[in-house]
């Protein structure tokens, strides 16, 4: 059986089965009622296609996506993320089918050809325009994610301990703290990890990952992959820093 | 942080000869499969000179300096990036000078591992994988027709697209001056496995297989041979390169996970879940 969890921020809020299948939306007769303004009154559909699971965007004036990437149509596979307005729904699919595999050699693999870039681009722009067709306008949808994405950046701004600034810009995609010589908060002393913590662009945000030490998020230790939220407190080796978000300092960052 | 390394390459069932190479440098994290083509004996030329070129560029290990202005990369991911955009340019000036060479071309994945962060570069359908946690994560995305029609929303995995057209690749090195690399990083810790491999084992073996076969056999070599195997038994179409490469402690933190991981992972189990992302499969 499989099951759609739906989380907001991380958090699991409820779980539920596919079934036959299952809209979600923000109205009341959705099986998944997510009520935010971002989310269309029915904005997606899940359901069995054979042994084969598919989401389907119903033409949502926000979109629908999967790991981040934007679909009208998806075959879910286990742990899809699915990002409906800004809740995450993911898809867990307990009994996994047996992917058909073909006892001879398989068919249709010939030698691999390549398409030059002026190729590919009069190809991309067909399907572009079978996509529009079929969906609604491409560059609406395509406006939305980079459009609704505020121009902001992660920092860290130093509470307690000594460091050689009082505030971290986190600009590239992954930031260290450590002793290492290419870490962002350099730690200071023979006994630190050269990795404490390493803080990766995930998305629209940031995933914090312990590496050395001891590090602790919020006074608990720090554990797995832990996305960053506003006002939350790391402390590694006795530095206590804060994550905040600063609006609109770097233009780059939004791209 | 050590790493063990499993590599090997097969020819496979059909195919003449092998045009993939590959690169495994332990002691450096540094790790490259290419998959060539253009026929023989251009396809096997451009793969073996791919990896030349990235080997020459990456000869010493990486002077840790500080991260560049410019790259949003840590140091050793952006010369990686480098690398590899420079044995497109070296491809490209042997194929222009060599009518016997024209057009050929091939596909890289690199994985430089330095300080517990793994940078990847790819271009082209050769994959790299992350084992995290009992999950299998994809950190490259084929470019690919396939995958182009996937993410327009036409095609369920490719399934719909004609046969002749399931091979068409719209990236690779070596058939124009310039070429866009596609980067990641992510963090590598204990227990994690790095996997890299041609489309000769993704086009042949589930990726259900490949978490199976690393739950199963742990041993990066014993991974790779069972690949292989598997590959060949489902019909090994196309040549087959497997590098697996596993993120152990030092033998102090292995003993301690050992004895005391478990217990560990099993108590922290609840309060993980909420903050655990992308990983929500129950452990």
């Amino acid at each position: 059986m499989s099951k759609l969890t739906l989380q907001y921020e991380g958090i699991a809020l409820k779980e539920y089965a596919v079934g036959a299948g299952i809209t979600i939306g923000r109205l009341p007769d959705n099986a998944v009622m997510i009520d935010n303004p971002a989310v269309s009154g029915h904005h997606a559909r899940v359901f069995h296609e054979g042994n084969r699971v598919i989401l389907e965007d119903l033409r949502s004036t926000n979109g629908t996506f999967v790991n981040g990437r934007p679909v009208t149509r998806h075959v879910l596979q286990h742990g899809d993320e699915v990002l409906v307005g800004k809740h995450q729904i993911v898809f867990d699919q307990n009994a996994v089918a047996p992917q058909p595999v073909a006892d001879g050699p398989m068919q249709g693999l010939g030698d691999t050809v390549y398409l030059d870039t002026k190729q590919h681009r009069a190809l991309r722009a067909t399907l572009e325009s079978t996509r529009a067709d079929a969906a609604k306008p491409v560059n609406a949808r395509a406006a939305v994610p980079s459009a609704a994405l505020p121009r902001r950046i992660g920092v860290l701004r130093v509470i307690a301990g000594s460091a050689d600034q009082q505030e971290y810009s986190l600009d590239g995609q992954t930031s260290i703290i450590g002793r290492s010589s290419t870490a962002l908060v350099r730690l200071r002393g023979w006994f630190k990890p050269s990795v404490a913590v390493a803080i990766a662009k995930h998305g629209p945000g940031y995933v914090a990952t312990a590496m050395g030490g001891k590090p602790l998020i919020n006074q608990d230790p720090l554990e797995g992959r832990h996305a960053l939220q506003e006002g939350d407190m790391l402390t590694v080796s006795g530095l206590v820093l804060e994550f905040a978000w600063k609006e609109g300092v770097r233009a780059e960052s939004a791209a | 942080m050590r790493l063990r390394v499993g590599a090997r390459t097969d020819t496979g069932r059909v195919r003449p000869q092998n045009e993939d190479a590959f690169m495994s440098r332990a002691e450096q994290g540094l790790f490259v499969v290419c998959d060539g083509m253009g026929g023989a004996p251009a396809g096997e030329v451009a793969s073996e000179m791919a990896i030349q070129a990235v080997a020459r560029e990456l000869k010493d290990r990486a002077e840790s300096g500080d991260r560049l202005e410019s790259s949003p990369f840590l140091p050793h991911t952006q010369r990686l990036v480098d690398a590899v955009r420079q044995s497109n340019e070296f491809i490209y000036g042997e194929a222009q000078k060599d009518p016997r060479q024209a057009g050929m071309g091939t596909t890289i994945v690199g994985a430089w591992i330095r300080e517990q962060i793994a940078g990847v570069a790819h271009v082209g359908d050769s994959r790299a994988y992350l084992w995290h946690r009992d999950r299998l994560e994809p950190l490259t995305r084929d470019h690919s027709l396939m995958e182009a029609h996937i993410e327009a929303g036409l095609a369920d995995e490719g399934r719909s697209l004609p046969v002749e057209q399931q091979n068409v690749l719209v990236r690779v090195l070596g058939r124009e001056p310039a070429v866009d690399v596609d980067v990641t990083e992510v963090p590598v810790k204990s227990g994690d496995y790095v996997l890299l491999c041609s489309d000769g084992l993704t086009r042949m073996v589930a990726e259900s297989e490949l978490a199976n076969a690393i739950r199963t056999y742990q041993d990066p070599q014993q991974i790779c041979d069972h690949l292989i195997a598997t590959a060949n038994k489902n019909g090994g179409a196309d040549n087959i390169t497997v590098v697996v490469v596993e993120v152990t402690g030092r033998w102090w933190d292995r003993l301690l996970n050992g004895v005391g991981g478990h217990l560990k992972r099993t108590l922290s189990r609840g309060a993980m879940r909420s903050s655990t992302l992308n990983d929500p499969r129950p452990h």
